[in-house]
């Protein structure tokens, strides 16, 4: 309960701090403030990829459906802030660049991601059985985990020889202004903490789920 | 153990065997994967025309209907034996292991198959320049495998859903998209006459990343 009180004002503070207290960046005006939703969704997709991944890979190991529900459930909210992280940047593009979608490197690694999210769960959907949907949901996974790196390495080799723009990299992330960077830090956090908290209701409710079917099978 | 890997051998060799058969008294997959081939090859041919010098196009092309008729029926090599209940036998004769090198193997065979007629058609319908063989034939060799061994873990998985083929492409493409991208950006280099070596990089280390992961993960698929 304490923790959800500190969650709320930590991340309704950063928010604060994002749009009042820290300066926009020259060029980018109003348009900097993309910054405290966007690249903590793009993180939040990341890191909801990789957890899911990984409980998969244990599931495989240890035959528990805890860790099913772990990886589905970072599956769904992974998907929810890759679509989150996908919009803003498109909007964000189209503000900056006056393009939705130019297939961007980062666009196009953030649209794969998509793709991957959305084949794993429309897998998930088609299976009936419990135990089975988590076996060959965390084969896919395993199998997505292996082939994901290839992807991000051939996509800057093939798409920087077609667009040779690095309009990517002239964002400054690196000398950031100390202001935003502490808002941005702060979001961060606030948004690693939201993603784990909802993470821990939705495995909760899962358990509870089968715990009740299992009750109303005996 | 000498035996057990002549055994191995000999397995892989029966079901390699037995689904060249299977496939040859119907002739279903291979006569629907050619049919989409042809459909997807007219389709482009008749609303691009003759592209004439443009290689990046027509790379992009040649990939987009090699992948779209090895989608129509790749994964029939283990939905075959779903709906026909065979499953069971299968894997009480062979290991997880011989099934799928077996069916790897014929899904290669049926790729190569496939490949021989729908390539030549594809030059002539399209126009394209004379490739440059050897880079192109290479290309093409290990983008059919790393397509084979891709499709035959996921189709092993998709046998077991309840939609069997309808979610089969959805589920293979985003995995498959890095061979997409490796293959048609080294058909265009091998017209440019530029070097493919990345690209058959590549593809190859996919191909062995695949497999290595099969090779941990097929004992899991069939475990109920």
């Amino acid at each position: 309960m304490i923790l959800r009180v500190v969650l709320l004002l930590w991340i309704a503070g950063s928010l604060v701090a994002g749009f009042l207290w820290a300066p926009l960046v020259p060029g980018l005006g109003p348009t900097t403030r993309v910054l405290y939703f966007h690249i903590p969704s793009a993180w939040i997709t990341v890191v909801a990829l990789a957890w899911s991944m990984v409980h998969s890979i244990l599931y495989l190991k240890r035959k528990r459906l805890e860790h099913d529900d772990h990886a589905a459930s970072a599956a769904e909210l992974g998907l929810l802030f890759c679509i989150v992280a996908t919009v803003s940047g498109s909007m964000w593009a189209k503000a900056v660049w006056h393009s939705y979608w130019n297939w961007d490197p980062r666009e196009t690694s953030i649209f794969f991601l998509l793709l991957i999210y959305g084949a794993y769960l429309a897998l998930r959907s088609s299976i009936e059985n419990d135990e089975r949907r988590a076996r060959l949901s965390a084969v896919y996974s395993a199998i997505a985990f292996v082939t994901v790196p290839f992807l991000l390495f051939i996509v800057p080799r093939l798409y920087f020889s077609l667009h040779p723009d690095t309009i990517i990299n002239t964002r400054g992330k690196v000398d950031m202004d100390p202001r935003i960077r502490t808002a941005f830090f702060a979001m961060l956090i606030g948004f690693t903490g939201l993603f784990f908290w909802i993470l821990n209701l939705k495995v909760r409710l899962l358990r509870l789920e089968r715990s009740r079917a299992e009750q109303a099978a005996v | 153990m000498p035996t057990g890997e002549s055994n191995f051998g000999a397995a892989v060799w029966a079901i390699l065997r037995k689904e060249c058969r299977t496939e040859w008294r119907t002739r279903y997959g291979l006569n629907a994967s050619l049919l989409f081939a042809l459909t997807t090859l007219t389709t482009v041919s008749f609303a691009a025309g003759r592209l004439g010098d443009r290689v990046d196009l027509m790379s992009a092309f040649l990939w987009i209907v090699l992948l779209f008729a090895s989608m129509a029926s790749l994964a029939h090599a283990f939905v075959r034996e779903v709906d026909g209940h065979t499953l069971t036998f299968l894997r009480m004769v062979a290991s997880p292991a011989a099934i799928a090198v077996g069916k790897l193997l014929f899904n290669l065979v049926f790729l190569l198959v496939l490949e021989a007629v729908t390539v030549p058609l594809f030059f002539i319908l399209m126009d394209a320049p004379p490739p440059q063989w050897g880079r192109f034939l290479a290309l093409l060799g290990l983008g059919s495998l790393a397509l084979a061994s891709t499709s035959t873990l996921v189709g092993a998985i998709i046998a077991q859903t309840r939609s069997r083929g309808a979610l089969f492409a959805a589920v293979s493409l985003p995995l498959l998209l890095p061979v997409m991208a490796a293959a048609v950006s080294g058909t265009r280099n091998q017209w440019q006459n530029l070097s493919v070596r990345s690209e058959l990089g590549l593809l190859l280390g996919f191909t062995a990343a695949v497999l290595g992961v099969s090779v941990l993960l097929y004992d899991h698929l069939w475990n109920d």
